[in-house]
């Protein structure tokens, strides 16, 4: 899932305190997951909205509301109305709710309330860890399921580099190898031999470089 | 004041300072468990027990249920203070 923080209440306060009228809009699937963007939390940084416009002495009506998936067309058949008389919509999806919301209001103002940081899991509750880069060529049957793409911090693809340490990172001691991982993970599943295996050249044309990237189904 | 006698200034506070009134006495809620402080605060109404008319209490199936937007909407509205007993 797509996972978020929340920006500081500051910061949020500067972008908006312009409007009259905002509705703080939540995301309730994958940054409402992490706590940080579901309608739950839009009530709750309306509510402090409210608050920082009372002690600053600013007229503006905050409303809040939200809808389960900022990043489809169908989610927002329910707040039609609301969304054309919104001055401004401050959008607490990923980075993708907001920008869909500004292409589908050409007019109406949006701004993020979160900072997008990463496509992760749920290791504990309240843990949230970056496990693929959505690279677009997985490689992940070659590693055993540890993406070096992801959790290596310099991306190698050929084993560790001489930063690893016990099983741990150089960049931090939080961090574990990713090539450790591997081959930790390579022995249990009697596979070691697959690491001295050459494997083909790793396509990054399918990555960032060639530009902002699209799959269209043709049978739809 | 530091040892080298440099100043610190005093961090402001983000609430603007306001004169308080002399009758002026802070307006708690208190959110209390059904099961227990709710249970004790009806049984000192048996009791014909009084208390300072500026406390209210609301009556929870459990604590467990109190949401931040509930204690959030208190202090919007002008509460004080927020107890929760359970």
């Amino acid at each position: 899932m797509i996972v978020g923080e929340q920006k500081p209440l500051e910061e949020i306060w500067e972008m908006v305190k312009v409007h009259k009228q905002l509705t703080v809009f939540g995301c309730n699937t994958c940054v409402a997951v992490c706590h940080q963007g579901g309608n739950k939390e839009a009530g709750i940084l309306a509510s402090l909205l409210r608050m920082k416009a009372t002690q600053e002495e600013v007229d503006i009506e905050i409303v809040d509301s939200g809808i389960e998936r900022q990043c489809e067309h169908e989610f927002f058949e329910s707040v039609r109305d609301l969304m054309n008389r919104s001055e401004a919509v401050l959008s607490l999806a990923c980075g993708i709710g907001v920008q869909f919301v500004a292409t589908k209001y050409q007019t109406l103002p949006v701004y993020p309330a979160l900072n997008t940081t990463f496509l992760g899991d749920v290791i504990a509750v309240g843990h949230f860890t970056e496990k693929c880069q959505a690279c677009g060529d997985c490689v992940l049957g070659l590693t055993g399921g540890v993406c070096p793409v992801s959790r290596c911090c310099k991306r190698l693809m050929n084993g560790p580099c001489g930063g690893s340490s016990n099983g741990k990172c150089e960049i931090s001691k939080e961090i574990d190898c990713a090539w450790q991982l591997i081959v930790d993970r390579l022995e249990a599943l009697g596979r070691l031999d697959d690491y001295e295996k050459i494997p083909p050249l790793k396509d990054w044309s399918k990555d960032r470089a060639g530009g902002p990237r699209s799959f269209k189904l043709e049978d739809m | 004041m530091t040892a080298d006698g440099e100043k610190i200034e005093e961090r402001q506070s983000p609430e603007k300072p306001c004169e308080i009134p002399p009758d002026w006495k802070a307006n708690i809620i208190a959110f209390a468990c059904h099961y227990c402080a709710f249970a004790a605060a009806d049984l000192a109404g048996v009791m014909r027990l009084s208390y300072l008319p500026n406390s209210k209490v609301i009556r929870l199936p459990c604590t467990g249920k109190l949401d931040h937007i509930y204690v959030l909407r208190a202090f919007e509205r002008g509460i004080d203070g927020v107890f929760v007993a359970g």
